[in-house]
């Protein structure tokens, strides 16, 4: 560890440590530009000249550059390294513009700063400068080349860090130029992250693009509710508004980056035109409402039903995108007021493999991306990565760049942005190529692993032995059996039920094989995690209470932050329920058909105006500040707004859980309960973290330190054998175009292509089918149109198709669906 | 479209080599040697051959002084402008040069044989002041050697060879 | 004119390039045949380089037998070998000279060297203006390999070994080491400060050296005839073996010429070259190249060694010695190189990619009666600062300009107060 002395101070950082990092430690933060911790040291710059007065160098060197070492005595203060550092921004300023003005970074760049903060004011070159003609870069990315300052961070992160290879540095000299071959959108779904690392105003966010000055912003500490992980955000609020999403960091989580369904997929809290206008205004029978007419009228509608036919004629239904208030109040309310419910999920099988994750999830074997991306090998089966949860893919890149072997095992026709080896396979296929893949390096585990863990190596290895292993396979047995930290990365869309568990076997058998194993589960949505502690005990799925509404038991449900129209895989038999209902009471923030059929509608507020806790898919809990308060924003007409008024058209919302609260009269102590005190109250886990008005602090985990090896897995089921129907029918995720988010986010519509279905090239021959056809499959409930898309990468068997927003899919009329090859018709 | 047979040509240089983007100048060297200049539809064949991306390929393009991404003429005249042959009198060559084609420097002559360009310094300072068309070097130019020079070069449109 | 032994350029003919069999009749190939064939051990190769005190010649000077034994036993394989052929600093053109004249002699020395760390394959790197140059590689290496020194299993031995051409597309940063690398792996020709230094991960991440053309031409004659002779060669004890000087300028008669190490520039001009060019007068030479300092006729009779240039605060580069006369405005040349490092500036690091632009306009201002006073600080502070570069080109970019301001401040001055250049009417340029 070596010791050394910065600015008359001296600091003992580890070994490797450079000497702008060590100077951080000590709160000096030496001016850079091209230098970013995630991205490394380049110097190229030169802004973090520092003097060296005593050790191995001497003079003026680059503090990014230079390992700290012991006896070094560091001056940022010395005025040779000073001078050379207003040097370098009056050459950076020899060409850059001074269109601040109108910069949509002006308030928050690097270089104004550093301008600013060096004292560069007069232009001493007496020369012109320099122009670039712009490129289009697609509809999230503006490009303004003028003002460019050369530090290659934008080519060193998409490149490098990020894998794709459309933009880059071009030219050379005073010449150089950062874009692409020719004009066009950037393929990377990074590509937002740009934004935030230009030091100036190079790349600028276009959705934000000259409506906001920075300093008038409201921003808060956010998390990205769009998928499981919960990536930390900055969201920015203006005029009621959301303007503007950026990455924030968290080590653990997301470091320093933010994918773009995540940055852009905002808008659906501002609302929309025409059907995706956000419903601001609470409604009664179709009609608008005060906010407390509205809770008044539901809660006496309840209260009359359950007089009327007892609570359980009341069902409750969350989502796995409510906020964990939200489904703790429903669980609460549930239990006090015996509701019925609450039920989180469509998809009986999706239930019980979340629930089966968050179960085997212990803190021996969960990491955190920042752990994958120090993995020696990393393991995917039955995932994903880069349409469920698009940062774990940046994370089992940087694995990858530091030699790390990725295998994937899953029936998609995966994309990695880094080299990997793919085995498509069958859902039911996918545990027996995982055992095939682990058994050489958990055959001789360590003695006395326990006796669960003995059978479970025994099923394991017979599991193993069911077909012989693919030619490829073995090379990657021998690395893993050589591996010191693998990890296993599985996902719950489209595994069997038995998959995460088993899964979590393996990383268990790593670990008494004596490595530092990891595992690493993906789910469904930002609540699920939630949603799986809150249902755990019970096996209904919202199917059970739409049996209950025809059978008449049920006569009024309650849906939080939840539209089954879009997930209930039966739409027309959903729509013949509802109709039978005698309220549905419906509180959300989207313009969803639950909604629109809702008897009564509460306007919820979004997670920009609320604060919301949510637990993410390696248990750890993600707080998102409040960031405004939210209501019908100020249209660009009306910029800057001539009237203030202390009422804002929907700017009283409560917050879902509130809502609840009051529709059910839930009993109070004083005013509205504390999420830190009904919490605890269905989650005992919660009980440890203590009180306080933001009780969960960014980022710890909420794991037990181990369950041991389950027995869950053996209990699976059997699969279908001979004469099983042609193919299976997998509904997957993509980036962009099947999430709520996108449905309601016009932010997104640029984003999203058009749905196709993928299939394997040996299935399409049979079946007469070439890429780029269109075909019509007929579902029980009826057919839809699509087009094919011819894989070898895709598993034998199986149709992958999105839940697309462009898509009705919901005619499959229930899980798991099955089809044959006669269902596929060329059009 | 690249033909058939320099395509063939072109894979066969690139599996000489320990990685494909070694190739890349040799590539766009053939590809030049055959149609002048870099093309973006060549560009975008060329780097499919090299397995890059086109903007890969670019990022090279763009930085090396004899490959051109602008259509040039058959010869391309670079008149070297450093240090001994602006001593020994470069700028009555490239004066010359313009004058005789009715071209300014960075210009196309109207038959399209000759572009002019400026080189930087071509390893030919014993013989300043120097020029390089197209790969060959010409030195201790004269207006009687250059006159030489380019109508032997516009009646033999056929041209190649070395020093 | 003294009669001094001719050891690079023994076979050099006035009108062609030397062949494999004139070659071999002078000696060439036997160090190949004696060595590689078991009479010497790969390190002993090396001990007898270093032993001879053989400096790089492409412009660093650092002892060659260092560099190869840099690379360690235990590092892995494939290792490279690349000549560095790229030549591209204004007044440099010995390595042509004698790539022209014998190319055998480079071929065998790298075959040499290759020997000494194990190398099996080699890139002979070449720029653009030099296709002739390939071109005669070429050829010349498929004869060695008929001959069987090039291939698999040289002269029935264990040690196979190959030479390949790579064109480079032209860029003067190419000549840097790291950059070079850069260039042939097919990347953007950056370059890349070590660690790790090229000798344990260079090409493709494998043990690599990079030797300038000239020192490999010395390589077999200093293992033929030994390190003594290799020392008795140079005109000053504290050099070794000879110099190719490359001259070019206001002297009569320009061109390459193999003159003992150490050899007086006054000697080097007066005789080599046959003096001054006709109504021309020494005013100033560059003694290196472009990256090295103008020196004034108060240093005609400095001898042209590495040691003896370091002295006086200048350096020997590639001994490309550019000769000014009378009639020259130095401004005029300083601006003239300025030119010439701001256009190949590779554009990584900011001194030199905006630095390099910035002096080249306050140059070309004072050259042009746009010059102020207060530009001749400036000047001196940027000179000052792009030692602060990422490589050194840019501190080479600035060395022309500090002894511009050293030794000819006085006619900077005139330009800015004459308001233009006062060579205007006599230069020809």
């Amino acid at each position: 560890m070596p010791r050394l002395i910065i600015d008359e101070r001296e600091i003992e950082v580890p070994e490797g440590t450079k000497v702008i990092d060590a100077a951080q430690r000590l709160g000096i933060v030496i001016p850079r530009f091209c230098y970013h911790e995630a991205l490394g040291s380049v110097g190229a710059c030169r802004m973090c000249a520092v003097k060296f007065l005593q050790g191995p160098f001497k003079g003026v060197q680059m503090s990014c550059m230079v390992d700290a070492r012991d006896g070094m005595v560091v001056s940022t203060t010395d005025e040779e390294a000073v001078q050379f550092r207003q040097r370098v921004i009056e050459l950076l300023m020899m060409n850059h513009p001074l269109d601040c003005p109108v910069c949509d970074e002006g308030g928050q760049c690097l270089l104004q700063d550093e301008t600013v903060s060096g004292g560069h004011a007069r232009r001493r070159f007496p020369g012109p400068k320099r122009t670039y003609r712009d490129q289009y870069l697609g509809p999230y990315i503006k490009h303004e080349m003028n003002r460019c300052i050369h530090c290659y961070r934008c080519s060193r992160f998409y490149q490098e860090f990020c894998g794709y290879r459309d933009l880059g540095p071009l030219q050379i000299g005073s010449r150089m130029y950062f874009g692409r071959f020719s004009d066009g959108p950037l393929e990377s779904p990074f590509s937002g992250n740009l934004v935030d690392i230009c030091p100036t105003g190079v790349y600028t966010d276009k959705t934000a693009r000259f409506k906001l000055r920075r300093w008038d912003l409201q921003r808060a500490p956010s998390v990205c509710n769009q998928c499981s992980l919960g990536c930390a955000t900055v969201a920015n609020g203006h005029y009621r508004g959301v303007m503007r999403i950026e990455a924030r960091f968290n080590r653990d989580v997301n470091g320093y980056f933010l994918c773009d369904a995540g940055r852009f997929g905002f808008s659906y809290a501002n609302g929309g035109q025409g059907r995706r206008e956000r419903p601001l205004l609470p409604r009664i029978a179709g009609v608008s409402a005060s906010a407390p007419s509205a809770l008044a009228s539901a809660r006496e509608a309840l209260e009359n039903i359950s007089q009327k036919y007892g609570p359980r004629a009341i069902a409750a239904a969350g989502s796995n995108r409510s906020s964990l208030e939200s489904q703790a109040m429903l669980a609460l309310i549930c239990k006090t007021r015996d509701w019925r419910g609450p039920v989180f999920f469509f998809d009986p099988s999706e239930r019980g493999k979340t629930v089966a994750a968050v179960q085997e999830l212990s803190s021996d074997i969960a990491v955190s991306m920042r752990e994958i991306e120090k993995a020696d090998l990393v393991i995917v089966a039955g995932a994903d990565p880069l349409n469920e949860a698009p940062m774990c893919a940046l994370a089992i890149r940087q694995a990858a760049r530091k030699n790390a072997p990725i295998v994937t095992i899953d029936s998609r026709p995966l994309f990695l942005p880094c080299e990997f080896t793919h085995f498509p396979v069958a859902p039911e296929k996918i545990e027996h190529y995982l055992a095939m893949l682990v058994w050489k390096a958990v055959e001789k585990v360590a003695e006395n692993p326990g006796k669960d863990a003995e059978m479970f190596c025994r099923q394991l290895g017979a599991l193993s032995l069911e077909s012989a292993p693919p030619e490829a396979m073995a090379a990657f047995s021998e690395l893993l059996l050589a591996s010191k930290r693998p990890v296993i990365i599985c996902g719950t869309d489209v595994t069997r039920e038995s998959t995460p568990s088993f899964a979590a076997g393996c990383a268990r058998l790593l670990k008494c094989a004596q490595k530092e194993a990891g595992l690493f589960f993906l789910l469904p949505g930002a609540g699920s995690f939630g949603s799986a502690l809150l249902s755990g005990t019970q096996s209904q799925t919202f199917g059970d209470l739409v049996e209950d509404i025809e059978k008449g038991v049920v006569r009024a449900l309650v849906v939080s932050e939840c539209d089954p129209f879009h997930y209930y895989p039966d739409h027309a038999r959903l729509e013949r329920a509802v109709s039978k209902l005698e309220q549905l009471i419906a509180i959300d923030y989207f313009p969803s058909e639950t909604v629109e059929r809702a008897s009564i509608f509460y306007p919820a507020s979004t997670v920009f105006e609320t604060g919301s806790t949510y637990i993410n898919q390696e248990g750890r809990l993600r707080f998102a500040q409040p960031v405004h308060c939210g209501g019908a924003p100020i249209s660009p007409g009306e910029h800057p707004p001539r009237v203030y008024s202390g009422l804002v058209p929907g700017g009283d919302h409560l917050p879902a859980w509130k809502a609840l609260c009051q529709i059910a009269s839930m009993p109070r102590e004083d005013g509205v309960p504390a999420p830190e005190k009904f919490i605890p109250s269905v989650l005992p886990a919660f009980s440890g973290l203590g009180a306080g008005p933001i009780y969960p602090v960014d980022g710890p985990r909420l794991l037990s330190p181990g369950p041991g090896f389950t027995s869950q897995w053996s209990q699976r089921g059997e699969e279908a054998g001979e004469g099983a129907p042609d193919f299976e029918l997998l509904l997957v995720e993509w980036m962009f175009g099947t999430s709520e988010f996108a449905a309601w986010s016009d932010s997104l519509d640029a984003a999203v292509c058009e749905p196709h279905m993928s299939i394997n090239t040996k299935d399409a021959a049979r079946a007469g089918l070439s890429d780029g056809d269109r075909v019509s499959v007929e579902l029980d409930g009826g057919a839809f149109e699509i087009a094919v898309s011819v894989s070898e990468r895709t598993a034998e068997k199986v149709l992958v198709v999105p839940r697309h927003q462009l898509l009705d899919w919901q005619k499959i009329k229930g899980f798991p669906v099955r089809i044959l090859a006669g269902k596929i018709r060329k059009i | 479209m690249l033909p058939d047979e320099l395509k063939v040509k072109l894979r066969e240089v690139i599996a000489a080599a320990e990685s494909p983007r070694e190739k890349a100048i040799d590539v766009m060297f053939e590809i030049q040697e055959l149609q002048g200049w870099m093309s973006d539809q060549a560009m975008v064949e060329a780097a499919e051959l090299l397995g890059m991306t086109p903007l890969e390929l670019e990022e090279l393009a763009t930085f090396y002084d004899y490959i051109y991404r602008s259509p040039v003429g058959k010869y391309v005249i670079k008149v070297c402008d450093s240090t001994v042959c602006w001593l020994e009198g470069r700028r009555r060559v490239v004066d010359y040069i313009a004058s005789r084609l009715a071209i300014p420097m960075g210009g196309t002559s109207a038959d399209g044989l000759f572009t002019l360009l400026p080189v930087c310094c071509i390893g030919y300072c014993d013989r300043a002041p120097a020029m390089v068309i197209n790969k060959r070097v010409f030195g201790n130019l004269t207006p009687e050697k250059i006159d030489r020079i380019l109508s032997q070069l516009a009646k033999n449109a056929d041209f190649s060879g070395s020093e | 004119m003294p009669d001094y032994p001719r050891v690079l350029f023994k076979n050099r003919k006035p009108d062609r390039v030397a062949t494999l069999d004139e070659y071999r009749e002078s000696g060439g190939y036997q160090a190949l045949e004696k060595f590689i064939g078991g009479a010497i051990s790969p390190k002993e190769v090396i001990r007898l380089v270093s032993e001879a005190g053989l400096l790089g010649r492409g412009g660093a000077g650092f002892p060659s037998g260092m560099k190869w034994g840099a690379v360690a036993d235990s590092s892995p394989f494939p290792r490279y070998l690349v000549a560095n052929a790229d030549e591209m600093e204004p007044g440099t053109f010995k390595d042509r000279v004698l790539l022209h004249a014998d190319p055998h002699c480079v071929i065998e020395g790298m075959i040499l060297a290759a020997y000494s760390f194990s190398a099996t394959k080699a890139f002979f790197f070449v720029r653009p203006s030099y296709e002739s140059s390939a071109r005669i590689l070429e050829r010349e290496l498929e004869n060695a390999r008929k001959a069987g020194f090039l291939g698999d299993r040289i002269l029935g031995t264990d040690f196979s070994f190959d030479i390949v051409v790579h064109r480079s597309g032209g860029r003067y940063i190419c000549g840097e080491a790291s950059a070079l690398l850069n260039a042939i792996m097919g990347k953007r020709p950056n370059p890349v400060k070590p660690p790790p230094y090229p000798t344990e991960k260079g090409l493709w991440g494998k043990p690599t050296v990079v030797n300038n053309v000239e020192t490999l031409a010395n390589v077999p004659h200093i293992l033929r005839n030994g390190p003594e002779w290799f020392k008795s060669l140079s005109a000053v004890s504290h050099g070794t073996g000879t110099k190719i000087y490359g001259i070019s300028g206001k002297v009569r008669r320009p061109g390459a010429v193999e003159l003992p190490m150490g050899t007086k520039l006054s000697e080097i001009i007066d005789v080599h070259c046959e003096g001054m060019a006709p109504g021309s007068t020494f005013k100033a030479c560059l003694p290196g190249g472009a990256s090295t300092r103008f020196m004034t006729a108060e240093r005609y009779d400095i001898p042209m060694d590495f040691e003896s240039l370091k002295k006086i605060g200048n350096r020997l580069g590639t001994a490309a010695i550019m000769v000014f006369d009378h009639k020259t405005c130095l401004v005029g040349a300083t601006l003239n190189l300025m030119e010439f490092f701001a256009r190949e500036s590779c554009g990584w690091c900011t001194p030199c990619r905006e630095g390099l632009i910035y002096m080249r306009d306050l140059l070309w201002r004072i050259e042009n009666g746009e010059g102020k006073e207060e530009y001749i600080p400036n000047l001196r502070m940027l000179c000052k600062e792009v030692w602060n570069s990422y490589c050194a080109l840019a501190p080479g970019a600035a060395e022309p300009v500090i002894s511009l301001l050293d030794f000819f401040e006085d006619e900077v001055r005139q330009h800015i107060s004459e308001k233009g250049c006062p060579f205007h009417a006599t230069a020809d340029h």
